[in-house]
């Protein structure tokens, strides 16, 4: 998966309409919330055999820190 | 009163006939513009021949069941095709008989398909941010009084019923935070094609249980286009039962 779909798979993940890149902040993102975030540990495990845990999501400010998570 | 208008949207699947047929005549008669869903389109078309504002009423003809798990994408394309939708009336089930005796698992597991797995497959399509209209969206999936009080030969119904009760409570709770309010309702004996025939013995066995007869199709519809509606927007994670007292 390269950069790119990664973005348009999260678009999907968070079930957004916003236009998402590397830079943009999760918090504000109306979208991310509590399953927003089970739903992204689904999207790494299932997609980058990634597994995360609700707390490592504490540190990721962007959604360029969940994409260096997934090894982008 | 409650009144819609055409720009709020509904998909109602199981619209071709029953509890499905009348709530799609409702929403439309209220206003609103419907997207009936169902199998054969023929019965589609004579449901849409009697609806106040026919103009109004979209037919979608597909078979839920052919691909469960891309039921998100298929409520997606809907969406790109009319615009965000104001609810979902899942009303398309079946009901079968099958002793413990003679259960398959073949059969077991077709009925939950039916009638729990496509609800739960559309309910997430529904769900999807970018597909409702956020805050006073609303989705009702029609259960059964089985799901509580299952008679002999109803094992497999009334699980997959009692599935779909106990699922949409959760679902009711993860998607509260967006405004959408799920509910299901629990019908007992309402007067549909699946009742079958009023000269059955089973038929009359149960009538004598109804104080006030089997329910009409009506009864049902007024029900669920109020969980619809506005008018229940403070209303969410609740099954409705609707047997007029006989349990």
């Amino acid at each position: 998966m390269n950069k790119e779909e990664f973005l348009t798979q999260m678009q999907d993940v968070l079930q957004t309409e916003e236009e998402l890149s590397f830079d943009t902040v999760l918090d504000d993102l109306v979208e991310w919330d509590s399953l927003s975030v089970m739903a992204t540990m689904a999207f790494l495990e299932t997609s980058f055999n990634v597994k995360t845990n609700m707390n490592d999501y504490k540190s990721m400010k962007t959604i360029g820190d969940i994409a260096r998570k997934a090894g982008l | 009163m409650i009144s819609f208008n055409t720009e709020q949207r509904f998909i109602v699947t199981g619209a071709s006939s029953g509890i499905g047929e009348g709530v799609a005549l409702l929403l439309n008669e209220l206003g609103a513009s419907v997207i009936a869903i169902a199998r054969n389109e023929e019965r589609l078309r004579a449901m849409q021949a009697k609806a106040k504002h026919p103009e109004n009423i979209h037919i979608e003809v597909k078979d839920l069941v052919e691909d469960i798990a891309g039921l998100p994408s298929y409520v997606k394309s809907l969406k790109d095709k009319y615009g965000k939708f104001q609810g979902l009336a899942c009303c398309a089930g079946v009901g079968s008989l099958m002793s413990l005796q003679s259960i398959s698992l073949e059969q077991a597991k077709q009925m939950f398909d039916i009638n729990y797995f496509s609800t739960l497959f559309l309910v997430k399509g529904f769900a999807d941010r970018r597909v409702n209209n956020g805050k006073g969206s609303s989705i009702v999936a029609i259960a059964s009084i089985a799901a509580s009080i299952a008679e002999k030969g109803q094992l497999a119904y009334a699980g997959s019923k009692a599935a779909i009760v106990a699922s949409m409570k959760a679902i009711s709770r993860e998607l509260a935070p967006q405004g959408v309010c799920v509910n299901t309702v629990s019908p007992s004996m309402i007067k549909t094609p699946m009742l079958g025939d009023g000269d059955s013995d089973y038929y009359k066995e149960m009538l004598i249980k109804y104080p006030f007869g089997f329910g009409e199709v009506q009864d049902a519809a007024q029900m669920i286009v109020f969980l619809l509606s506005d008018k229940s927007c403070w209303i969410s994670g609740q099954n409705y039962i609707l047997d007029c007292g006989t349990y």
